[in-house]
C-alpha cells in the first residue's frame, strides 16, 4: 500500500528535520522505559493528590479517594479487551467489500505529494 | 434585493468567478478570501429576521441572525478557511468549486428561518459534497459516494416529508423549537438523526469519510454533522430522546475505534462519539447544556479538522492512512506530529486545550440536572476517546514500530493550516473567554478549577496507563489490516443477500411454471401435428382410384337402403 520510495530505514541521521534529530532520542527503548516509568510516577502522584486538597464533588461516588484514577483505569482496560474480543466476530479481510469500497485500493499516486516537493501539479 | 447580503452568496458568487481565475496560486489565494468575507458578514450583521422574501405563496426568511445562529456562521467561515488553505495545492477544479458550495450551503442552511430554505440547503449540502469523494476517482470511491448521496438525499427527502405534513398540521412553515410526538416532527427529526448519524443511522459517515481525497475528509468532517447538530439545538432543544441517543453515540464507537485499521476511519469513529456528547447536550437542553454543545461544537471542528489534516498529510506524503502500515514518521515528520499531538490532546480534554473548556460544560449540565448514569458514560466515553483519538492516532501514526517509511514533511500550506488551527486549540483552552463570549446564553462556569483540573489529570493519565500496561503486555489489539463489520453490512451485504436469494427463488418458481406450461403446449401441438399435420392422418394423400371405388360404395350402399 504505501509508495517503496520514501522506504529507506537506513536514513542518513544528517537528512532528517532538526526536530526530527532532537526527537531521535525515542529510538532507544531505554529512553522509552524511562517515559513509562515516569508516567507510573505521575499515576502515583495524582492518585495521592486526592488526599490532599478539598475536592468540590457533586456525587458521593466521587468522594472515593482516587475515583476518577480507578474509573479511568478500569474502564479503559475494559474498553480494549471488549473490542479485542469483537474482533472475532465483525473482522474480516480487507477486501470484504470490494470492488465497492476503497479500502483494498491504492490510494491514486498522482494525487499525492510522495514524488515531488507537494506543491505543484496535484489534482 | 436585501438590506444585508446573505453569507452563502458569496460563496456561491466565488464559486461562479473561482474557475475564471488561473489555476494556482492566485485561484487558492481568491478561495481564502470568500471565507473571509462571509465571516465578516456575519460579523458584523444585526441580530434579527433579514432577507425576508414572498416566494410563491411562501414567507422565505434567508438570515435569521441570532446568537445560535452566529457562532455557527462564524465556525463554518473559520473551517472553510482553514481547509482552504489545507488545500492550497489542490488545483482540481472540482474539488474547488465543490469546497465552497458545500461551506455556502452549510452557512445557508444555518441561518435559515424557514422550514423550506433549510431543505434546500439541506439537500446542497448533500449534492456539493458528494463531490469531494468522487474527486478521488477511483471505483470505491465512485461506489462509496454513491451510498454516501442515496443517504444524504434520503435525509433531505424525509425533511421535505416532514415539512409538508407540518405545514399541513400547523399553517406556517418557520423553523422553531418543535416537540416531538406528531408524523410531522418525528420525520423532520429523523432526517436530522440521519445527518447527526445517531446509532444505526450512523455507518455513511466510517464509510464515506476515509474515502474522500485528502483534502476532501478535512472539508467534509467539519460542515454536515455539526449542522445537524445545530439543527437538533434550534429544533428539538429539552427533548428528553436525545439525551438517552447521544449517550449511545459517545459510548459504541469507542470500541471499534479500538479495533479499526484505518486511522481516518478511527477519526470518523471519534467524530461520531464527539457528536454524542453535543447530541446530549441539545437533550438536556438546559442554557448551560446548550452552551455546552454549541462550544463543544466549535471546538470539535477544529481539533477533528487537525486530527484529520495531520493524518491526511502523513496520507499525502507515503500513500497510505493505515496504521499497520505507518510508525516512526516523527523523524521526518516531526512538526506533523507535533500539530497531531495538539489536536489529540484537545480531542482529550487535556487542561489547556480546547476540549476541557467545552465538553465539561455538557459534563457538567448532566450532572446538575440528575442524569448520572448519563454522566458515568460520558465520563467513560471521555476516557475512551482519549483512549483511541489521543493515543491511538499519534501513537501508530508517528511511533509505535519504524515502518521504515522517510516521506518528506507535509508541505508548507498544510504545516502553515495545522499551525493555525493548532493555535486555535490552544488559544480556546488557554483563554476561553472569547469563545464563551459568542455562546447563546450567558456563561456562569469556570473552568479551571483544582478539584476539575486534578480529576481531568487522573482520568487521563489513567486511561493512558491503561494502555501502557495493555500494551507493553501485548493485550492491545494490534493493528491488522482488515474492515470490521459495522451496521452497514445489513444493507451492504445482507440486503443484497436476501435480494439475490428472493430473485433466485422467483427464477425458480417462474423457471418451473415455465417449463410446465412450454410443456403441456408442446404436447398439444405434438397432437395436432399428428392429426393435421403433413405426415398427420387427415391430411395423406389419397389416390383417385381409391376415392371413385369409395363413391361407387357410397352409390351402391344408398341404391340398397332406397329399394329395400
Amino acid at each position: 500500500m504505501s509508495a517503496d520510495t520514501t522506504k529507506n530505514p537506513k536514513t542518513d541521521i544528517a537528512d532528517l528535520p532538526w526536530l526530527g534529530r532532537k526527537l531521535l532520542w525515542l529510538d532507544n527503548m531505554k529512553n522509552v522505559d524511562r517515559i513509562v516509568y515516569a508516567l507510573f510516577v505521575l499515576c502515583t502522584a495524582l492518585f495521592a493528590a486526592d488526599f490532599l486538597y478539598h475536592k468540590h464533588t457533586y456525587l458521593t461516588i466521587e468522594d472515593i479517594p482516587g475515583f476518577y484514577a480507578l474509573y479511568g483505569f478500569f474502564m479503559c482496560a475494559a474498553l480494549v479487551i471488549c473490542a479485542r474480543a469483537m474482533r472475532v466476530i465483525l473482522m474480516r479481510s480487507e477486501d470484504y467489500y470490494a470492488p465497492n469500497d476503497v479500502e483494498a485500493e491504492e490510494y491514486p499516486r498522482d494525487q499525492l505529494g510522495v514524488d515531488d516537493e507537494g506543491e505543484t501539479k496535484h489534482v | 434585493m436585501f438590506e444585508l447580503l446573505p453569507p452563502f452568496l458569496v460563496f456561491l458568487a466565488g464559486a461562479l468567478i473561482l474557475p475564471l481565475i488561473p489555476n494556482g496560486h492566485p485561484r487558492s489565494f481568491f478561495s481564502l478570501l470568500v471565507p473571509i468575507a462571509s465571516a465578516y458578514l456575519i460579523w458584523t450583521m444585526p441580530e434579527g429576521l433579514h432577507g425576508q422574501v414572498s416566494l410563491a405563496g411562501w414567507d422565505i426568511t434567508l438570515l435569521r441572525v441570532d446568537k445560535l445562529s452566529t457562532i455557527f456562521g462564524l465556525i463554518f467561515s473559520l473551517a472553510a478557511f482553514l481547509s482552504l488553505l489545507y488545500a492550497w495545492h489542490v488545483r482540481d477544479t472540482v474539488q474547488q468549486t465543490a469546497s465552497l458550495l458545500y461551506a455556502g450551503a452549510a452557512i445557508g442552511a444555518v441561518f435559515a428561518g424557514d422550514l423550506i430554505s433549510l431543505f434546500i440547503f439541506w439537500e446542497g449540502t448533500a449534492i456539493t459534497s458528494v463531490f469531494l469523494i468522487w474527486a478521488r476517482r477511483t471505483e470505491g470511491a465512485y461506489h462509496t459516494g454513491m451510498r454516501y448521496l442515496v443517504v444524504q438525499v434520503g435525509s433531505g427527502v424525509i425533511l421535505l416529508a416532514g415539512v409538508v405534513l407540518q405545514y399541513l398540521d400547523t399553517g406556517s412553515i418557520a423553523f422553531e423549537a418543535m416537540t416531538l410526538g406528531t408524523p410531522a416532527t418525528i420525520a423532520i427529526f429523523l432526517a436530522f438523526g440521519i445527518k447527526c448519524a445517531f446509532p444505526l443511522l450512523h455507518n455513511w459517515l466510517q464509510d464515506a469519510y476515509p474515502a474522500a481525497t485528502v483534502t476532501g475528509t478535512v472539508v467534509l468532517s467539519a460542515f454536515t454533522t455539526k449542522l445537524a447538530i445545530y439543527a437538533l439545538a434550534r429544533g428539538f432543544p429539552g427533548t428528553e430522546l436525545l439525551i438517552y441517543i447521544g449517550a449511545t453515540m459517545t459510548l459504541f464507537p469507542i470500541f471499534y475505534a479500538v479495533i479499526e485499521n484505518d486511522l481516518r476511519r478511527v477519526l470518523a469513529y471519534s467524530l461520531n462519539n464527539q457528536l454524542g456528547f453535543m447530541v446530549v447536550g441539545v437533550g438536556i437542553g438546559t442554557p448551560m447544556a446548550l452552551n455546552g454543545t454549541a462550544a463543544h461544537a466549535f471546538a470539535h471542528i477544529l481539533y477533528k479538522a487537525l486530527l484529520f489534516m495531520s493524518i491526511g498529510a502523513v496520507l499525502f506524503r507515503t500513500g497510505t492512512a493505515k496504521g499497520s502500515e505507518l510508525g516512526g514518521l516523527y523523524k521526518t515528520m516531526p512538526l506533523t506530529m507535533i500539530f497531531c499531538v495538539v489536536g489529540a490532546a484537545s480531542i482529550s480534554a487535556f487542561p489547556l486545550f480546547s476540549g476541557f473548556v467545552t465538553k465539561s460544560l455538557i459534563l457538567s449540565a448532566s450532572v446538575n440536572q440528575g442524569h448520572y448514569i448519563v454522566w458515568g458514560i460520558l465520563l467513560f466515553a471521555s476516557a475512551g476517546v482519549f483512549h483511541h483519538s489521543g493515543i491511538k492516532i499519534p501513537y501508530f501514526a508517528f511511533f509505535a514500530h519504524d515502518s521504515g517509511l522517510r516521506p518528506k514533511e507535509a508541505p508548507w500550506n498544510m504545516l502553515l493550516a495545522m499551525g493555525l488551527t493548532a493555535f486555535f486549540c490552544i488559544a480556546i483552552g488557554v483563554y476561553p473567554e472569547p469563545l464563551y463570549q459568542l455562546l447563546p446564553y450567558d456563561v456562569d462556569y469556570v473552568p479551571y478549577t483544582t478539584t476539575h483540573v486534578i480529576t481531568q489529570l487522573q482520568l487521563l493519565f489513567f486511561s493512558a496507563l491503561a494502555f501502557t500496561i495493555l500494551m507493553r503486555t501485548g493485550i492491545y489489539p494490534s493493528e491488522m489490516k482488515s474492515v470490521n463489520l459495522d451496521f452497514d453490512w445489513t444493507y451492504r451485504k445482507l440486503a443484497p443477500a436476501l435480494v439475490g436469494a428472493c430473485r433466485h427463488l422467483i427464477n425458480v418458481v417462474w423457471g418451473g411454471l415455465l417449463a410446465g406450461t412450454v410443456k403441456q403446449l408442446t404436447r398439444g401441438f405434438d397432437k395436432l401435428q399428428n392429426a393435421h399435420g403433413v405426415e398427420g392422418i387427415l391430411a395423406r394423400t389419397w389416390p383417385t382410384g381409391s376415392m371413385v371405388l369409395w363413391i361407387a360404395v357410397l352409390l351402391g350402399v344408398t341404391l340398397l337402403i332406397t329399394y329395400i
